[in-house]
């Protein structure tokens, strides 16, 4: 009875006498998943990196060490510098976008209303389904002929002439509309779990200093959710400014794709494109040095931040 | 909140709000609906009429008559339900192992994980071909399924991390005490309170399988082996767009996700708010 209250009582799980070979079984149930992970993720990483190094045709076996010289031309190529410009307008503005949409969309459904556990459930749509099916819908919705956007435009008399949204002046903001829509629901979800764990003596107390609505959410609700703000906002960073299938699919079928050849679309044109995987590697490899060092001084920003 | 209040005009901004986020959500979905089941000079009527008139499934039989669909549909079910059950069955106990064992490198693991889970698939897709191409597993459903396991694997172990920790570790000690075996504890104990996370972990690395463009797009080249994803981007980009079709299939595509999410909404809620599902 006393071992069994002993070991009940204490708070971290102690390997067993009998069990000489706890640290083994915990390798050896780890062993799957590790190689997986370190033969199909990490590795390709490293490869990567070595394969920057190389002047090397996609699909042919042979390769010859060029050094940095893949570095030096991609810095030099003016597309790349425009296609990381148009990554980070791409990123910033969806971010931005995503975040007051989800932040307002999760204060919507943490009120009480019938239906708010249906509505919860269904935000979430866009996020779960494939991209193809977001952007080849869209791009219906969006059709400057048959479109049902435009349609709507003009009979409420927004517009004149139909706005021609895949053309060049319109792709970026159309692609943008895009994927807001489809990512905006991983904010919501986020800021959603967190609204519900705020204790209520929080907005009691401020109630009874007599703060009114807007008072309490700039000074109770949002210092609440700045930790997983802060999460959201990195992660959703490193997505965006990664992010292929939407910018690419959006590309097809129209000729105003150069407005919104992102850096992951430029990376991979250069691999499957033009062959060049040595190239693309190397700017494989400078996306995730840019981000990297992104994400540092973002971390550093908020570390300052917390100790204020 | 009782129903005078519920209909009280304090609160007439919030269903404005409410009403303006379902339809910005869902309108496009039935949108896509409508169209579907439009004959083709509905489609392209003005007025647009949102209900069509005339219901028809020509779309649709156009769908499986005409293009490769349902092979793409029958690829796309067995890559996903392989990668599931690979994942799961390398996950499950590894995510085990690091909530309940204790060893040398551990915290090295987790953050391993942790790191992975951050890698955008343009990040390691150059190499990764390369590496496919060179043990020839390119151009097939194993490579496939092999690059969805490891891609879904980070986010897996730490759902299904965060599930295991829930459980009581007094619970197992408690069942040991009275005579239980560690394999009968983990059999009888732990997975059937573990079993909704792992339902809800399967889950999510289904819709992970089900939706991914990436890897299908450079790993796989013929046509009969091609998934939903590709198949119906190439469908789209084949020549003028048959938008009838197009929608159709975009239709039975998100299918199968918006029927999981009906039956076990919670989960995917819970699981979500864990981490699950990125992109």
């Amino acid at each position: 009875m006393t071992i069994a209250t002993s070991i009940a009582t204490s708070a971290v799980p102690e390997p067993r006498r009998f069990q000489l070979s706890e640290a083994v079984t915990g390798w050896l149930l780890m062993v799957p998943a590790l190689a997986l992970l370190l033969a199909l993720t990490l590795y390709p990483v490293l490869y990567g990196a070595w394969l920057s190094f190389f002047a090397k045709h996609s699909f042919f076996p042979e390769q010859n060490w060029v050094g940095l010289s893949n570095y030096v031309y991609i810095l030099q190529d003016g597309e790349f510098w425009a296609s990381v410009w148009r990554g980070t307008v791409y990123s910033v503005t969806t971010i931005v976008l995503q975040i007051i949409l989800g932040l307002a969309a999760a204060l919507v459904l943490n009120e009480m209303f019938p239906g708010r556990n249906l509505l919860r459930a269904i935000v979430i749509f866009p996020y779960v389904v494939p991209t193809v099916v977001a952007v080849i819908l869209w791009k219906w919705l969006l059709n400057s002929q048959f479109g049902l956007v435009n349609c709507m435009l003009e009979d409420a008399g927004l517009i004149d002439r139909p706005i021609s949204w895949m053309g060049r002046d319109w792709i970026m903001i159309s692609l943008i509309l895009v994927s807001v829509w489809q990512f905006f629901p991983f904010v919501v979800i986020g800021v959603l779990a967190r609204l519900q764990s705020i204790p209520n003596e929080l907005y009691e107390a401020a109630t009874v200093d007599g703060a009114g609505a807007w008072h309490r959410f700039w000074h109770v609700t949002l210092p609440q959710l700045k930790s997983v703000l802060f999460v959201i906002v990195l992660l959703r960073s490193i997505w965006m400014f990664t992010k292929f299938d939407t910018p690419w699919l959006m590309i097809q079928g129209g000729g105003a794709e150069t407005y919104i050849r992102t850096l992951p679309v430029y990376t991979y044109m250069r691999t499957f494109a033009f062959y060049e995987a040595g190239k693309g590697a190397a700017m494989a490899m400078l996306m995730f040095l840019m981000l990297a060092a992104a994400s540092a001084i973002y971390f550093r920003v908020w570390k300052r931040e917390e100790n204020l | 909140m009782n129903a005078t209040s519920l209909l009280s005009p304090r609160n007439i901004p919030l269903y404005v709000a409410a009403l303006a986020l379902l339809v910005f959500t869902t309108f496009p979905f039935l949108w896509m609906a409508s169209t579907a089941f439009k004959v083709s000079n509905e489609i392209f009527a003005t007025p647009p009429t949102l209900i069509p008139r005339t219901y028809t499934l020509a779309n649709l039989e156009r769908l499986f008559a005409e293009t490769r669909f349902l092979t793409y549909f029958l690829n796309s079910l067995k890559v996903s339900f392989s990668t599931v059950a690979l994942t799961l069955a390398v996950a499950t106990p590894a995510a085990y192992s690091l909530t309940r064992y204790r060893f040398a490198g551990r915290e090295a693991v987790a953050a391993t994980v942790l790191f992975a889970y951050m890698f955008a698939p343009i990040m390691i897709i150059i190499p990764f071909y390369v590496m496919m191409r060179f043990i020839g597993l390119n151009n097939t459903h194993f490579g496939l399924v092999l690059a969805y396991s490891a891609f879904c694997l980070p986010f897996a172990l730490w759902m299904l991390r965060t599930f295991f920790q829930s459980i009581p570790f007094d619970i197992e000690q408690a069942a040991m005490i009275d005579g239980a075996s560690r394999r009968q504890v983990i059999q009888y104990v732990v997975l059937p309170l573990a079993l909704p996370g792992v339902v809800a972990t399967g889950i999510f690395t289904f819709i992970l399988a089900w939706n991914d463009y990436i890897f299908a797009r450079v790993l796989l080249s013929a046509d009969e082996l091609k998934t939903l994803p590709v198949g119906i981007a190439d469908l789209y980009n084949a020549s003028v767009v048959d938008w009838g079709m197009i929608m159709a299939a975009g239709l039975l595509v998100i299918a199968p996700v918006l029927l999981v999410f009906v039956f076990i909404q919670k989960y995917m809620v819970a699981g979500l708010a864990s981490g699950g599902v990125k992109g």
